[in-house]
């Protein structure tokens, strides 16, 4: 299991290198969504705020009205947000749980395969 | 196959793979490879098609009911060989008699007194100019449209189109249109007014989840566009041609539209071809205007040669019957599948072999998709509402073929609820996640 710290260390990684990647912003410039995020195995809970393309918030807790809720366990989320995993398989396997608009599923893969293509 | 012919063919595969990632969208690869669908078509023949690596398919998707006669109908292949010993595209601007028969076989097969045709060469051209007749036939500009409706990605289809997600990057799009949830016969009474052109509907929803809507509904919609002078514009472009047991779902009502649009299995499996259909009535604003609206390859000799054949191989082998009977055989297996596993599976619906399956959970759609493959079956979910599994095959398919179907279904269900699924994909570089500290003792 991951600690919360774990996964805000992760988040923070996350949002600095989907924020700092150009092509990344440019394309996902028309995706404003609120994400929130539940860890199945600790029950910690977070939310992404994401304005424009920008992640503009990671609070811990549910923030606002969601559009997308992503419930995997806390290791999961850690490895995800480090770049070390490919969702997809897990999604497949109903591992990691995504209730939203499959083409915001499509989204969230897309940013994984254009700022990490090798992962 | 030898071995040395399968090394080959996977070889073509990846190949295939790979150059279709570098030159149309690597994205579209990686899904479909994470998700089991890196199919690249070879062989194709009736129900059924065979990747490049030889692995057999029932093709329940057909390009979204675009193969009703199957794959390469020996007849229509037969049709379009000939045809290409005489004919090309043809000539726009000229009438031709493959125009002139097909035109006609419409007007004879259409219900009512649809007896017009304006060719094109997609569903979205066909809704395009559905539109465009509308609004010029009426001299009104407002179109009303569904909630979840799908009629296409062109200009005035994609204005009718009930999906924010596929309208939104593109706007903005037409003026003038307006959305009312499908099946709700109050909602579309109220939104039609003496402004309004035209009512486009699907008489069962497609992409928005195979949605049958209720007894009566088109009825009361024939009746509201009548009341107000609106034309009414049914888009039979994955229900035409015997999908649902009947020639067009519209006759499940006695319903007669002014205006249907029907395209992807008018060509056969072969021919690119769509069809706008009207009454006199609403032809009378093309007489003045003979060239307002032109295509073309929309309606090419080639085409209308491969249709009149598509046609009579529907005709010729009671399509539209089997249908009905495959259709029947389907929904009841469907429905013992859905009530064996009612925890996974919430609603059975459709109407011939236009079939939905509902699942509880939206990511059941993908990860069905997945394990239907391993059982050798090609099914996507629905674009509109990914929780409903289409499952739409080739009106030529068998007790047998349902039958196949049906279990396949059986075990992909049983394999997904075990929580089985591809392997996780290998890193190729180092793990960026810092060490986790020794814990402290």
């Amino acid at each position: 299991m991951a600690t919360w710290d774990e996964i805000a260390e992760a988040l923070d990684d996350y949002t600095v290198t989907c924020n700092g990647n150009e092509r990344l912003r440019k394309m996902q410039r028309d995706w404003t969504r609120q994400l929130h995020f539940v860890c199945s195995d600790t029950g910690d809970t977070f939310s992404m705020d994401v304005r424009s393309g920008e992640i503009v918030a990671t609070p811990p807790g549910h923030v606002g009205v969601p559009d997308i809720v992503v419930t995997a366990d806390s290791e999961t989320f850690c490895d995800m947000f480090w770049g070390d995993l490919n969702p997809m398989p897990k999604y497949l396997r109903g591992e990691i749980q995504v209730r939203g608009s499959q083409e915001d599923v499509m989204r969230l893969d897309a940013i994984s395969y254009v700022i990490w293509p090798d992962a | 196959m030898t071995d040395q012919d399968a090394a080959s063919r996977a070889i073509d595969k990846q190949q295939a793979l790979a150059e279709f990632g570098r030159y149309v969208n690597p994205q579209k690869v990686r899904v479909l490879r994470t998700a089991g669908l890196d199919i690249v078509e070879g062989r194709r023949s009736g129900a059924w098609v065979w990747d490049v690596d030889g692995t057999r398919y029932l093709d329940c998707f057909t390009s979204a009911g675009s193969f009703n006669v199957g794959r390469r109908h020996p007849r229509v292949v037969a049709a379009a060989k000939a045809a290409l010993d005489e004919l090309d595209h043809g000539n726009f601007l000229l009438a031709s008699a493959q125009k002139a028969e097909l035109a006609h076989r419409l007007a004879d097969l259409a219900p009512g007194d649809l007896t017009c045709t304006t060719f094109g060469t997609g569903g979205g051209e066909a809704v395009d100019f559905a539109l465009k007749v509308a609004r010029g036939s009426t001299g009104r500009p407002r179109i009303v449209s569904t909630v979840n409706g799908y009629h296409g990605h062109t200009g005035f289809a994609l204005s009718a189109g009930g999906r924010d997600t596929f309208r939104e990057p593109f706007e903005p799009l037409m003026p003038e249109f307006a959305f009312v949830p499908f099946g709700d016969a109050d909602a579309l009474r109220d939104a039609v007014d003496e402004r309004t052109a035209g009512v486009i509907l699907e008489p069962i929803q497609g992409e928005g989840g195979i949605v049958v809507p209720p007894e009566g509904y088109l009825a009361a919609a024939r009746q509201t566009c009548d009341a107000t002078g609106a034309l009414l514009i049914l888009d039979e472009i994955q229900t035409g041609f015997g999908r649902t047991g009947r020639w067009f779902a519209s006759e499940h009502e006695g319903v007669v539209p002014d205006v249907m649009t029907v395209a992807k299995s008018l060509g056969g499996s072969l021919a690119a071809i769509s069809a706008t259909i009207y009454t006199e009535d609403v032809r009378e604003f093309l007489i003045p205007h003979p060239f307002i609206h032109l295509s073309t390859f929309g309606g090419s000799d080639l085409a209308c040669a491969i249709a009149l054949a598509t046609i009579d191989v529907i005709a010729d082998e009671g399509l539209v019957e089997n249908a009905a009977r495959m259709g029947a055989r389907l929904h009841d297996g469907l429905s013992a599948v859905a009530a064996e596993y009612s925890d996974v599976i919430a609603q059975t619906r459709g109407r011939g072999l236009m079939a939905g399956l509902k699942y509880r959970e939206d990511s059941f759609g993908p990860r069905m998709s997945y394990h239907l493959s391993r059982h050798g079956v090609l099914a996507f979910y629905s674009g509109n509402e990914p929780s409903v599994m289409r499952l739409m095959p080739s009106l030529v398919v068998t007790a047998d073929d349902v039958d196949y179907l049906l279990g396949a279904l059986e075990a992909a269900v049983k394999d997904a609820r075990s929580g089985a699924g591809p392997d996780d994909a290998p890193t190729t570089r180092q793990r960026r996640r810092p060490q986790r500290a020794a814990a402290t003792p």
